[in-house]
């Protein structure tokens, strides 16, 4: 008769059921999603400057290797990882930090002192004293790190 | 729209009588200790949800167990909020089951025609109490571990079979890393499909039985 609608007793519990359904829902199903996808969308890793040793240890004209382990956490698992580089200074003022890993397939190169080369023990590549390549497979040169030097000491970044 | 969708399900799926039948059914003018029952249904899915979700990083052997709860609790989003839904909806649980079973001995619910109610009733409580005792070993925590070792134990007491008991239980002598597998197994394959079978029939005998009325003070002799 009236075009007010009466929100009846009954109308009303149904509609306060489906509501508190639907928030009790949500309150479920929000948590959810953000619990399965969160971890996948965390940065496996992030840069950290690692600190080499002091710059005294690297003799001038001659890539001097130094190592670290670095940490890198998947899950509730760490892994420790042991990484190489060779620095290079020719002035004692600037540096350069190369990875020893070849950039064909991921040997660990030497430095051969008498020959003046990186040589890499997989497929004969050579890397001359500043990473670039001199022969065999490898595509591009040594990767380099950024370097910085800090109180005498040798810092690189790594991760990223 | 929606209600021709709705009218042709219908017509192939008689959800609407389906629906009336659980849902808009008749009951008599009762109170409220009659939603315990309810209120277990709601707290066990809670549990199943957040159950199911905690196994997306849970593993349960002992080198990871511990640390993956862990992480669960620190690291992943809201994990603290799903991993304690779980753990206090296992304490909610118990609670209420055994609220809705002292209910249902007070008001006398359980007699006729209600006794195959009552008996899977029963078996259901003993099934919640399997799912308490099983759950609390996974965190592989030093609490987890002795409340086991203990709790083991009690099996291994009764004569003749008890240390068989005990060590099919703890799948050997010692906790293990077997222990851990199969109360896990347990937690998450075999009592939730118990669970689900029972729940199913009790609702059923519920809705084809009717729920008892609240008893009348002197009755009718």
């Amino acid at each position: 008769m009236s075009d007010t609608k009466v929100l009846s007793r009954r109308n009303f519990m149904q509609a306060a059921i489906w509501g508190l359904g639907g928030l009790i829902g949500l309150g479920f199903g929000v948590p959810a999603v953000a619990y399965v996808v969160g971890p996948s969308l965390k940065n496996q890793l992030s840069q950290t400057w690692m600190r080499l040793g002091p710059t005294s240890k690297v003799e001038l004209g001659t890539p001097t290797l130094f190592s670290f382990t670095i940490q890198t956490q998947t899950g509730w698992i760490v892994n420790s990882q042991e990484v190489s580089v060779y620095v290079l200074s020719t002035d004692g003022r600037t540096y350069i930090a190369m990875s020893n890993i070849c950039t064909h397939l991921g040997c660990h190169i030497r430095w051969i002192a008498e020959q003046n080369h990186f040589f890499c023990p997989c497929h004969n590549g050579v890397f001359d004293i500043a990473g670039n390549v001199v022969a065999g497979p490898p595509p591009r040169p040594l990767n380099r790190y950024d370097v910085k030097v800090e109180d005498g000491q040798l810092l690189v970044l790594v991760g990223g | 729209m929606a209600t021709k969708i709705n009218q042709w399900l219908d017509e192939r799926t008689s959800w609407r009588k389906v629906w009336e039948t659980i849902f808009l059914r008749k009951i008599p003018k009762v109170n409220w200790f009659y939603t315990l029952g309810s209120a277990s249904l709601f707290v066990a899915l809670n549990q199943a949800i957040t159950g199911i979700l905690l196994t997306i990083y849970y593993v349960p052997t002992p080198d990871h167990a511990y640390d993956s709860v862990q992480y669960i609790t620190t690291q992943v989003p809201l994990g603290w909020l799903i991993r304690g839904l779980h753990h206090w909806g296992a304490s909610a649980m118990i609670v209420l089951v055994v609220l809705h079973m002292l209910r249902v001995i007070l008001f006398g619910a359980y007699k006729f025609p209600r006794e195959v109610t009552w008996f899977t009733g029963v078996i259901l409580l003993l099934v919640v109490i399997g799912f308490g005792f099983t759950g609390y070993l996974l965190p592989w925590d030093q609490k987890a571990y002795w409340a086991t070792t203990v709790g083991t134990r009690i099996a291994g007491t009764p004569p003749w079979i008890g240390n068989y008991l005990l060590r099919i239980i703890r799948g050997g002598t010692e906790i293990s890393a077997v222990t851990l597998v199969r109360f896990f197994g347990t937690h998450v394959w075999v009592l939730p499909s118990l669970l689900a079978i029972l729940i199913g029939i009790h609702l059923y005998l519920v809705i084809r039985n009717g729920i008892s009325a609240v008893p009348k003070r002197g009755g009718n002799q």
